[in-house]
């Protein structure tokens, strides 16, 4: 059949991906008699092979590449599932497993049980994926992709003509739909279209400077590390260009004020007129102190409305989330007639493959590493949690002997002067009832709020370090309820009848001479929410 | 539209949505697409409501058009994928059977079972808990828990099959029958 085919119709032709068993066996018989015709196949396949790897996907991380494959060519074919389980698998890895299990299906069989208890296993313990916010994100879906408000009743009735329904429903299967809100969140999103074009109208209102670095490292984990040729050139400053954080967490001030949290690996780019934009993994970002808004764009995403502190999860190629942790949040995907209008704690994922935003449930829990550096404490010793922003205060849940730490109000000035209690730096001090001391209504704040739950752990030591001074520490009980409002907290209230507070003449508490480090000996809990608030100087 | 109706709908989604999970996990599909695709099949199912036989298990129907959805997906240029290696899945969609014989995780019964399964992730040290919460809620890689545990990558992948293992004997457990007293 292809014998009537000239050697450059028959190379075109094999060339171009057609390689049956018939044309291959045609090839070779023309090259085994034609030294010269098996010299040019020989060598349009090696250029065949240049360009598949100039042209592939990850083309300059090639030998990188290639060398993780040889060094995974040992792996055993558990490992090999243990690696795809994790999602950590290239795809030489995954092609090799394949391979395996085309030769054993029993295997096969077993590594399908295996995702599926994996995907069990998260339906299990991951909140933001069980059944309610399976239906929530659901119906958003069919409204968006049907243009149809009234999905829901139209597929319940065409359910009914098909499936009969049965007779007893099983007790306590069947929740309310949760569509008010959601339809709600829609007409809200429908309001933030006007914003659209505020990004053309920002990049006009920015001014250039080019004499000043638009960005430096402010604070990393020990485990930070960049990309060869993408990290900064300067060791703290970051000048206009594009960055690789391989591994750990950097935060960076940016020239504006406002503050950039990236966690590796992760690729962003800083902008002459200190803007920042996440191409890939995982950041938090806040808006400069007392005005302005995010200035950060992700991938295919863009903030319209003053949201001042953000987290961006950009690390799948084909979807963005990205969560408003203070302020109101107008999130456009690319076109800006997309757009999504979003209160605190609320996130949308960006489905780039399909160009259209999806409300997703409230799940912060990605960015705990990165907020472990954000959130302003340095470094702590003890069993300590710095509890994700939106967390609220309940000793449901608390583990024995774990101390949290609440980021209260992220920035704040006083209206009046705030009574606190006395602390004398430098040594260990019982905590007792004491005169007080004035805090002036001057410059800005942040408060946090460190609790040890009655969990009747004993005596509990810790030690936690701010990247602020502190200025002002409140640990009895009316001082406490005193400061509530001053200091604009806003986590729900879980003491009820228990006192707060630090137990007089039990607890011990230490303020280093330097006003960074809070050193705490709890031994009075039992019958109260031992409290301390610790009030920082941002300026 | 009458409540009952409203709650047939619910019941039905609650009813296939954890085996319709699974069976899509099992076919290879990246877990951060895993409730995209299922929520696709709903759609799909939808929108061919009329060709569906009533003499068949929808729970069936539901996974035929996954598996379908998943069979797509190894067409779409790479960076649209929602699969984690088109050879992977061709082997895994040849194994699978989208019908009523479909193994008990990714069949109608993956509700009881996420329930039982709820049930013995109760009875977790704190520490095994947190691990697995890592995995599974974080998307903590092998090196990630090595790090925050201080343990070999290796020794993470051993105690998460062994946890693993004893979830789903806890699990089957749970769901066997129980002598009667």
């Amino acid at each position: 059949m292809n014998a009537h085919l000239s050697n450059d119709e028959l190379l075109d032709t094999f060339l171009s991906g057609e390689t049956g068993a018939e044309l291959c066996d045609e090839l070779a018989r023309r090259a085994a008699a034609d030294e010269g015709f098996a010299d040019r196949l020989s060598e349009e396949l090696r250029f065949s092979e240049s360009l598949r790897q100039v042209l592939g996907d990850g083309a300059d991380d090639l030998p990188t590449r290639f060398l993780g494959d040889l060094e995974s060519a040992s792996l055993s074919a558990e490992e090999l599932a243990d690696r795809v389980g994790e999602g950590a698998a290239t795809r030489f890895e995954g092609d090799r497993l394949a391979r395996h299990l085309w030769q054993d299906p029993a295997a096969a069989a077993g590594m399908r049980r295996r995702l599926a208890l994996d995907e069990m296993l998260r339906l299990a313990l991951v909140e933001s994926k069980d059944e309610d916010a399976f239906l929530a994100s659901l119906e958003t879906r069919m409204w968006a992709e049907t243009g149809k408000d009234r999905f829901v009743d139209d597929f319940a009735k065409r359910l009914d003509r098909e499936i009969p329904v049965e007779e007893e429903v099983p007790e306590g299967r069947i929740v309310a739909f949760p569509t008010l809100g959601t339809f709600a969140r829609m007409a809200a999103a429908a309001a933030v279209v006007a914003f659209g074009a505020y990004f053309a109208a920002q990049s006009l209102a920015l001014r250039t400077n080019r004499t000043r670095t638009p960005a430096e490292i402010v604070k990393a984990t020990p485990d930070a590390a960049w990309s060869h040729g993408a990290a900064p050139r300067l060791e703290e400053r970051l000048a206009p260009g594009v960055y690789e954080l391989k591994s750990g967490v950097v935060s960076m001030r940016l020239a504006d004020g406002g503050e950039l949290t990236v966690q590796g690996p992760a690729r962003f780019e800083v902008g002459e007129d200190a803007s920042a934009s996440l191409h890939a993994g995982l950041a938090l970002a806040r808006a400069p102190m007392g005005e302005g808004r995010v200035k950060v764009r992700a991938r295919g995403l863009s903030f319209t409305e003053p949201a001042r502190f953000v987290g961006i999860d950009a690390r799948s190629e084909g979807a963005t989330e990205a969560v408003v942790f203070e302020g109101i949040g107008g999130i456009c995907l690319g076109d800006p007639s997309i757009c999504r209008d979003l209160s605190e704690f609320e996130a949308v994922k960006a489905d780039h493959l399909r160009g259209r935003l999806v409300d997703v449930p409230y799940n912060p829990r990605a960015f705990s590493k990165a907020w472990s550096l954000a959130s302003g404490v340095e470094d702590n010793l003890g069993r300590v949690r710095i509890e994700l922003p939106g967390s609220v205060l309940a000793a449901i849940g608390a583990e024995a002997g774990e101390v949290r730490v609440f980021v209260e109000n992220e920035a704040f000035r006083l209206d009046v002067e705030l009574e606190v209690d006395r602390v004398v730096v430098g040594e260990f001090a019982l905590a007792e009832p004491n005169p007080g001391q004035s805090l002036e209504a001057a410059g800005k704040l942040r408060s946090y709020l460190v609790e040890l739950p009655p969990t009747g752990a004993g005596e509990v030591e810790t030690s936690l370090t701010f990247d602020h001074p502190v200025v002002g520490v409140i640990f009895s009980d009316e001082r406490l309820e005193g400061s509530d409002a001053a200091v604009g907290a806003r986590l729900a209230e879980s003491g009820g009848a228990l006192r707060r507070g630090l137990a007089s003449g039990e607890d011990e508490i230490l303020l280093s001479e330097d006003r960074r480090t809070l050193n705490l000996r709890l031994r009075g809990g039992g019958d109260r929410l031992e409290q301390v608030r610790v009030l920082v100087a941002l300026n | 539209m009458t409540s009952e109706q409203r709650d047939h709908f619910i019941e039905q989604v609650r009813e296939h949505h954890a085996g319709l999970r699974g069976f899509v996990r099992s076919l290879g599909v990246d877990p951060m697409w895993v409730d995209d695709v299922a929520q696709e099949a709903f759609i799909v199912a939808y929108n061919r409501l009329d060709e569906f036989d009533r003499e068949r298990d929808f729970g069936a129907w539901l996974r035929g058009i996954a598996r379908n959805l998943v069979i797509n997906e190894r067409r779409k240029d790479a960076r649209r994928k929602r699969i984690l290696s088109d050879n992977l899945t061709e082997v895994l969609v040849a194994s699978s059977s989208a019908g009523e014989e479909e193994a008990e995780e990714m069949g109608d019964d993956a509700l009881a079972r996420v329930t039982a399964l709820k049930e013995c992730v109760k009875t977790l040290p704190e520490r095994s808990l947190r691990m697995l919460k890592c995995r599974y809620e974080d998307d903590c890689s092998a090196q990630d828990i090595a790090d925050e545990f201080s343990m070999k990558p290796p020794a993470v992948r051993k105690a998460l099959e062994r946890l693993r293992t004893s979830l789903r004997d806890c699990m089957e457990a749970r769901l066997s029958p129980k002598p009667a007293h």
